[in-house]
C-alpha cells in the first residue's frame, strides 16, 4: 500500500523540469564549493615552483588568515561596507518606489531616472564617478562648497574617506534596483485593505507603517538578501576608484580574494577566503530566512 | 503567490541569461584549430623555423594553422583597427596562418583568463601580450616558453635582438634564457609646459632642487583652486615613483628576491615625494587618484607639469595649444636624470602545441620588422622599440613633426629597470600600502620605507630559500 501510494506520488516530470537548474546549481555552486573546502586545507601556490603541487597543512590557511592583521582589516572593511551599503539603498529603493508610485505625467521619466544606474555597466559609472570625487574641481566638492562647506576633500585618496566613495557609488547603483522590486510589491497590495484603512480615518503615516511596510514584508526578505549577496559581489567599482587603498583601505573580502587567486596566486589561501565567504553568506541567508518564517506563524 | 510567481519568472529569466551567456562565449574557447588532417601533422619546429626566410616558397607544403592571440584592449590607443590591419598584412604572406585576435580588458584581465585556462586544464592561445613585469610568475607557473631556440634558428639572431632598446629587455631574460619580446613599450616621462616656462623666465630643471622651485613657482593659487605646478598620480604608485628613487641613486629594488625600499636613497626619494606639498606647496598633498584628470589638466594649460607615461603623448599633443616639452625627471644631483620603462611584451605560451607556437613566433617576428614597429609606434603614440625602426622613412618624417616622440626615446637612456621580481602582485603591495601611508602622512618616510622592507623579505622567504 505505502509503497504504491509512494510510487504514485513519483512523477518524472518534476525531475525533468528540475533537472536543468539541479544540474547548474550542481557544477556551477555545489561543485565549486566543495573544491574550494577540499583545497582550503593544502599549501598550493602556482607561483612558487616546489609550492606548486598541493601539500596538505589541515587548518594552516585558516589559521594564517586569522592571525594576519591585515586580512583581519578587511573583515571589518567588509562588514562596514555592508552596514553601510544595505540599509540605505533599501531605503532608498523603498522611498523612491512610493515616490514613482502615483500617477502622474511623466512619470516614466522618474522611474527611468531612479532606475538607469542600475543599466550602466558598473566599470564606465564609477570612471565618471572618479571624476565627480576629484579633489579640486569635482562635482561632488563643488556642490558640498555650495552647501557651504569649505574643505575641499581627497575623496579616494584619503584614507578615511576612500570607503565611503566606494559606498557612495554602491548605493547609487543599487537603490533603484531595490526600488523595481519594491514598485512591484506595491502595485501587488490588494486595495481593500487601503479602503478599510481609510474609511477609519487611518492617515498617510499610519498606512505607511502599519499597512504598506508589513505587507511589504516579503519583498523586503527578498532584497535584504539580494542587498546583502550585492554588497559581497560588487567590486568592480573599487578596482576603478580606489584600487582597494590607499593602504588597502577600501579592500573588501572579493576584492582581497581576487588579489590572493590572481596577483599572488595562492591557491589554498584563496580557497580558504572562499570558505570564509561562503560561510558569511549561508549564515545570513539562513538567519533571514528563519526570522521571516517565524514572523509568519 | 503572485511575488513567489514573479521569483519564479526571474529566476527562469537568469538561466536562459546565463545559458546564452554560455553559448555565446563558446566559440572564443580556445579549442577552434580545425586541421584538415591531424595524421599528418608532423611538422617539426626546426622544420618551421628554418623556412622562414623562404616562407613564401614553403606556404604551400604547410599545414593550416590558427592561433590565438589575447590582446588587452584597455590601453591608451585605438589598438584594434590597427592590429586587425596588422594580421591582415601578416595572413597575407603567410597564408597558411590565420591569426584570430581576441581582444579583452587590461593586462590584468588578459593575464587573468590565461591563468584560468592553463589551471583549469584548458588549452591556452598561442601567444599574448602581457606586462613586461609579469616575467616570474609567468615563468614559476610554467605558463611560458622561452624564445631562445627561435633566436638561435634565425639568420642572424643577435642583430635582431640587440637591435632592441636595451633598456625595454631588461625584464625578458631569466636564467639566461629569454621569455618575451618587447612590443607596446612606454616610459616614465616629465611633460612640461614650455610656454609657461618661457613667460616666467625659469630654466628647465636639471636637478631636484630646480625642479621643486619651478614647480613651487609656478602654482597659482585663485582662491577656490589650484593651478598646481606638478602633479603625481599616487593611488598606483610605485611606477611614476620608481624615477625618483633611482634619480636620488638607488633603484627600489636589486634583483628578483631583494628589495631596497629601506635604502636611505629611496627613504630620501619619498622625502622629496612629500616635500614637494609639504614644503613647496607645488602639488596637491596626500595620495592622488588622478592618473586621468593630471593628464588633461596639463593638457588643457591648468598644471604646469605632470609626471606621466609617454604613453599619453598623442592624446596630450592633440588637447595642448600650447609647446608641450618631455624629459626625464631630473634626479637629486644637478644634471642627472631617470626615467622607468613599462608596457607590454609578447608571450609564447606554454600548452599550445607546437605548430601554433612556431606560428606564433612568426608573427612575432613579423610584428617587430622596423615598417611596423615604426607604424605602431606612430598610430599609438607607444616608443618605437627597435633603432632600425627610426631609420625608416616613416619615422623620421614623424620625428620631424613630432621631436617629443624622439625624447620619450632619449629618456630611457637614463632609465633603471621596472620593479619586476618574485611574488610581484604581493611585494608591489606592500610598497604601495606603506609608501601611500607616509603620503598620506599615516607614518614619515623612514619608518613606512623600514616597514615595508620587512614586510616584502617575509613575503619573499619562501620565493628565495
Amino acid at each position: 500500500m505505502r509503497s504504491r501510494s509512494a510510487r504514485k506520488q513519483f512523477n518524472p516530470l518534476v525531475y525533468i523540469l528540475l533537472a536543468p537548474t539541479a544540474i547548474f546549481v550542481a557544477v556551477f555552486t555545489v561543485w565549486p564549493v566543495l573544491l574550494s573546502l577540499y583545497q582550503s586545507f593544502f599549501l598550493q601556490r602556482m607561483n612558487i615552483v616546489r609550492f606548486r603541487e598541493p601539500t596538505f597543512i589541515g587548518l594552516g590557511n585558516y589559521i594564517t588568515l586569522f592571525t594576519d592583521q591585515y586580512f583581519l582589516q578587511v573583515i571589518k572593511n567588509t562588514f562596514s561596507y555592508i552596514i553601510g551599503t544595505v540599509p540605505i539603498s533599501i531605503l532608498l529603493g523603498f522611498l523612491f518606489a512610493l515616490l514613482v508610485n502615483r500617477k502622474l505625467r511623466g512619470i516614466g521619466l522618474f522611474r527611468l531616472a531612479f532606475f538607469h544606474p542600475m543599466v550602466l555597466p558598473m566599470v564606465s559609472a564609477a570612471t565618471i564617478w572618479l571624476f565627480f570625487f576629484t579633489p579640486d574641481y569635482g562635482l561632488f566638492n563643488t556642490a558640498l562648497g555650495f552647501l557651504g562647506y569649505s574643505g575641499s576633500e581627497n575623496w579616494t585618496g584619503n584614507p578615511n574617506l576612500a570607503l565611503l566613495s566606494v559606498i557612495i557609488v554602491a548605493i547609487w547603483k543599487n537603490s533603484g534596483y531595490y526600488m523595481i522590486f519594491y514598485l512591484a510589491g506595491i502595485q501587488n497590495l490588494p486595495s481593500d485593505v487601503y479602503e478599510a484603512a481609510a474609511l477609519d480615518g487611518a492617515n498617510g503615516w499610519q498606512v505607511l507603517w502599519r499597512i504598506t511596510f508589513p505587507l511589504l514584508r516579503r519583498t523586503t526578505v527578498f532584497i535584504t538578501t539580494i542587498a546583502f549577496i550585492d554588497a559581497f559581489r560588487t567590486v568592480d567599482h573599487i578596482f576603478v576608484l580606489t584600487g582597494g587603498g590607499p593602504s588597502r583601505s577600501s579592500t573588501v573580502l572579493l576584492f582581497e580574494l581576487w588579489q590572493q587567486r590572481f596577483e599572488y596566486q595562492n591557491i589554498g589561501i584563496s580557497a580558504a577566503i572562499t570558505v570564509i565567504f561562503v560561510i558569511i553568506l549561508l549564515a545570513f541567508t539562513i538567519t533571514n530566512f528563519i526570522v521571516s518564517e517565524r514572523k509568519e506563524g | 503567490m503572485r511575488t513567489k510567481k514573479s521569483y519564479f519568472v526571474i529566476l527562469g529569466v537568469l538561466l536562459i541569461s546565463l545559458l546564452a551567456a554560455c553559448s555565446t562565449t563558446t566559440p572564443n574557447q580556445p579549442v577552434v584549430q580545425d586541421q584538415p588532417d591531424p595524421v599528418e601533422e608532423t611538422t617539426s619546429s626546426e622544420e618551421v623555423v628554418s623556412g622562414e626566410d623562404t616562407a613564401s616558397v614553403e606556404e604551400t607544403e604547410m599545414d593550416p594553422v590558427t592561433i590565438q592571440v589575447f590582446y588587452p584592449i584597455a590601453v591608451d590607443a585605438p589598438i584594434t583597427d590597427v592590429l586587425n590591419g596588422y594580421i591582415a598584412d601578416f595572413q597575407a604572406e603567410y597564408p597558411y596562418i590565420t591569426v584570430e585576435p581576441v581582444f579583452s580588458g587590461g593586462y590584468a584581465d588578459v593575464q587573468t583568463a590565461i591563468q584560468t585556462t592553463i589551471d583549469g586544464g584548458g588549452q591556452p592561445p598561442a601567444m599574448a601580450v602581457m606586462l613586461a613585469t609579469a616575467l616570474y610568475d609567468l615563468i614559476n607557473a610554467d605558463y611560458i616558453v622561452p624564445m631562445d631556440g627561435y633566436i638561435n634558428n634565425m639568420e642572424d639572431g643577435n642583430a635582431y635582438i640587440n637591435d632592441f632598446l636595451p633598456a625595454f629587455l631588461e625584464n625578458s631574460y631569466y636564467d639566461d634564457q629569454l621569455w618575451s619580446i618587447p612590443f607596446q613599450r612606454s616610459a616614465v616621462v616629465l611633460y612640461y609646459n614650455v610656454d609657461m616656462f618661457n613667460e616666467a623666465g625659469i630654466a628647465v630643471p636639471n636637478s631636484w632642487q630646480s625642479w621643486a622651485e619651478a614647480a613651487q613657482a609656478l602654482t597659482v593659487n585663485n582662491g577656490d583652486s589650484t593651478n598646481w605646478g606638478l602633479q603625481f598620480s599616487s593611488d598606483w604608485p610605485y611606477w611614476l615613483f620608481q624615477p625618483l628613487a633611482i634619480g636620488a641613486g638607488q633603484n627600489i629594488f636589486i634583483d628578483d628576491c631583494h628589495v631596497a625600499f629601506d635604502d636611505p636613497a629611496v627613504i630620501d626619494a619619498v622625502q622629496f615625494y612629500i616635500d614637494l606639498s609639504a614644503e613647496y606647496g607645488a602639488m596637491p598633498a596626500g595620495v592622488q587618484a588622478n592618473w586621468a584628470t593630471s593628464a588633461t589638466d596639463f593638457a588643457s594649460g591648468t598644471t604646469a607639469m605632470v609626471a606621466h607615461s609617454s604613453g599619453s603623448l598623442t592624446s596630450i599633443l592633440n588637447q595642448a595649444e600650447f609647446e608641450v616639452g618631455v624629459m626625464p625627471y631630473p634626479g637629486k644631483e644637478a644634471d642627472t636624470y631617470a626615467s622607468v620603462p613599462g608596457g607590454g611584451n609578447f608571450y609564447i605560451l606554454n600548452g599550445a602545441p607546437q605548430e601554433q607556437q612556431d606560428a606564433a613566433w612568426k608573427f612575432i617576428e613579423f610584428l617587430s620588422r622596423p615598417e611596423y614597429v615604426a607604424d605602431y609606434s606612430i598610430q599609438t603614440g607607444y616608443i618605437a622599440n627597435r633603432f632600425s625602426a627610426y631609420e625608416t622613412n616613416v619615422m623620421q618624417t614623424y620625428v620631424n613633426d613630432v621631436p617629443q616622440a624622439l625624447a620619450t626615446r632619449d629618456a630611457l637612456q637614463y632609465a633603471g629597470a621596472e620593479l619586476a621580481l618574485q611574488n610581484l602582485g604581493q611585494v608591489r603591495g606592500i610598497f604601495h600600502d606603506y609608501i601611500q601611508r607616509a603620503i598620506n602622512g599615516e607614518m614619515s618616510a623612514a619608518d613606512a620605507m623600514t616597514a615595508a622592507q620587512s614586510e616584502a623579505e617575509a613575503a619573499l622567504v619562501d620565493f628565495c630559500p
